[in-house]
């Protein structure tokens, strides 16, 4: 799954399941869109669904100091590219 | 310190309608809400009981994503009829957020739905559905999530109580939240209880052979209780709240007062955890008397907790004839919408107050032939025009547990 097919699954996420109003890469998604730990944890839930694998401890500890949709973008790539090492 | 404790604001879902005026219209009327027991896929067919309190008319809720992530479907019965009573209150947000405003609040298990999914996950194929258990399926499942969820949001930041006691669940947390105004440790608090729509009670019931199961093809023709023909229990659902102040606040703010808590009792059978107990429930009255310093003679109507069962209701007619004999008037609301479990206190204590307050009293629907063994009572057989001033509601739960709250007319609260 390319980065952009990647976005778009979570941003259909964060607009249908969130009820975010159109939401922006770079929003802050604390502070913009009220996102807190809890919506975070059910994120990656659906991400783990998406991406057909699931995130170790260290993984998820790590998310929860993400800010922004580009941020999980970029950890999501990160995470595939330490996997395919 | 002994403070006067008065009701402000009130709100209940029942299976009679959700407003006053629906609900005293079916109490008029003698109009019955059970209904047919909806299929839920999993146990309704294997139980006989047929029948069910509904809330069967739609609520628009319009709660924020923020607010409904944490709450399974008895969150939406608590937050609802909890926003009614803040909405109509007219208390200040100031006041709200103060910590001077408590939550007194419950359901018998939390809510069966969200714990019926985590379990059919659990049970499904553990490695690759363990994901699905959603991380605030606790939260909206937890024993205390109908609290939690008020205050939560209504931003309040005062005391939680959450006493789950099956069916003295809303009686306790009136009464426990009346004593700690009482004392003078929170000036208002909002108590109540919801219980949303579930087999697992019935099939509980049912197996007990509890359950009504002979007016499935004529629902409401049961539950009757104190009748010769009485079959048992229906359950059902709901939600209620009311407002409880400190009355001189109240009374300064220009606060209607809708009625006033004057005593409260509770204690346990200390014995047995399902059958009732003669000894226990009529001590339960006269500590309710007791607390209230007032005379059986100054009752004018109880609200009985009578189910249907055919033991349960023979005992409490026995101790409200031992401890009032044939002056109140009595009814049994339950009639009108079955058992909605944790949450007929405050159901029964509203509906009593609209009665109060309109100058008329509601007889027990179904009560053709009454069982000679409850005949002594003065049961309330058409609908009556009289003015209460003083009104007991009894509760009595598996677990051996009874309460009784006395609640004096609103309008005499100044005199």
């Amino acid at each position: 799954m390319t980065r952009d097919e990647f976005k778009n699954k979570i941003l259909t996420i964060f607009i249908e399941d969130f009820e975010f109003e159109q939401p922006g890469l770079d929003d802050n998604l604390r502070d913009d869109h009220g996102f807190d730990s809890i919506d975070a944890l059910e994120l990656l839930g659906k991400m783990e669904l998406i991406l057909g694998f699931s995130f170790t401890r260290e993984e998820k500890e790590a998310a929860m100091s993400i800010r922004t949709i580009n941020d999980i973008l970029d950890y999501v790539e990160e995470i595939k590219e330490s996997r395919t090492q | 310190m002994k403070r006067r404790v008065v009701i402000t604001a009130s709100s209940a879902i029942t299976p009679i309608g959700y407003n006053k005026n629906d609900i005293i219209e079916h109490l008029r009327e003698g109009k019955s809400g059970v209904g047919v027991l909806r299929d839920d896929g999993l146990l309704t067919k294997h139980i006989h009981s047929r029948v069910f309190g509904t809330v069967d008319y739609p609520i628009e809720y319009g709660f924020k994503r923020q607010y409904r992530k944490t709450m399974g479907p008895v969150a939406y019965y608590a937050c609802q009829v909890a926003k009614d009573v803040l909405e109509s209150s007219g208390l200040s947000q100031e006041f709200v957020t103060s910590g001077r405003l408590g939550v007194a609040f419950s359901s018998t298990h939390g809510s069966p739905t969200v714990q019926r999914d985590i379990y059919k996950t659990f049970f499904s194929d553990l490695d690759s559905k363990f994901s699905s258990i959603g991380a605030v399926d606790y939260l909206r499942s937890m024993v205390h999530t109908t609290a939690v969820n008020i205050s939560r949001m209504f931003g309040i930041t005062g005391r939680i109580i959450a006493s789950s006691t099956a069916c003295t669940t809303s009686s306790q947390s009136i009464g426990f939240g009346y004593e700690t105004i009482k004392y003078g440790m929170q000036d208002a608090m909002i108590c109540g209880a919801a219980d949303e729509h579930d087999t697992t009670t019935v099939a509980v019931f049912d197996n007990l052979l509890a359950c009504s199961v002979k007016y499935n093809d004529t629902p409401e023709c049961t539950p009757r209780p104190f009748d010769t023909n009485r079959d048992g229990l229906v359950v059902g659902e709901g939600g209620g709240a009311v407002l409880l102040e400190e009355y001189e606040s109240a009374k300064k703010r220009g606060a209607p007062i809708l009625g006033e808590i004057i005593g409260f009792a509770c204690n346990n059978n200390g014995g047995d955890l399902i059958l009732p107990n003669l000894n226990g429930i009529t001590a339960t009255l006269r500590l309710a008397l007791e607390d209230a310093g007032i005379q059986p003679h100054d009752v004018d109507f109880v609200s009985a907790h009578a189910t249907a069962t055919k033991m349960g209701d023979v005992i409490e007619a026995q101790a409200i004839d031992a401890v009032y004999g044939d002056g109140p008037l009595v009814t049994a609301l339950k009639s009108y919408m079955g058992h909605t479990m944790g949450t007929c206190g405050v159901i029964e204590l509203i509906l009593t107050m609209y009665m109060m307050e309109q100058g008329f009293i509601a007889p027990t629907l179904n009560l053709e032939n009454v069982d000679e063994r409850c005949s002594m009572l003065r049961h309330t057989r058409e609908v009556t025009d009289t003015e209460t001033k003083i009104a007991a509601i009894q509760n009595f739960a598996f677990g051996g547990v009874n309460t009784c709250l006395l609640v004096k007319n609103g309008r005499d609260a100044d005199t």
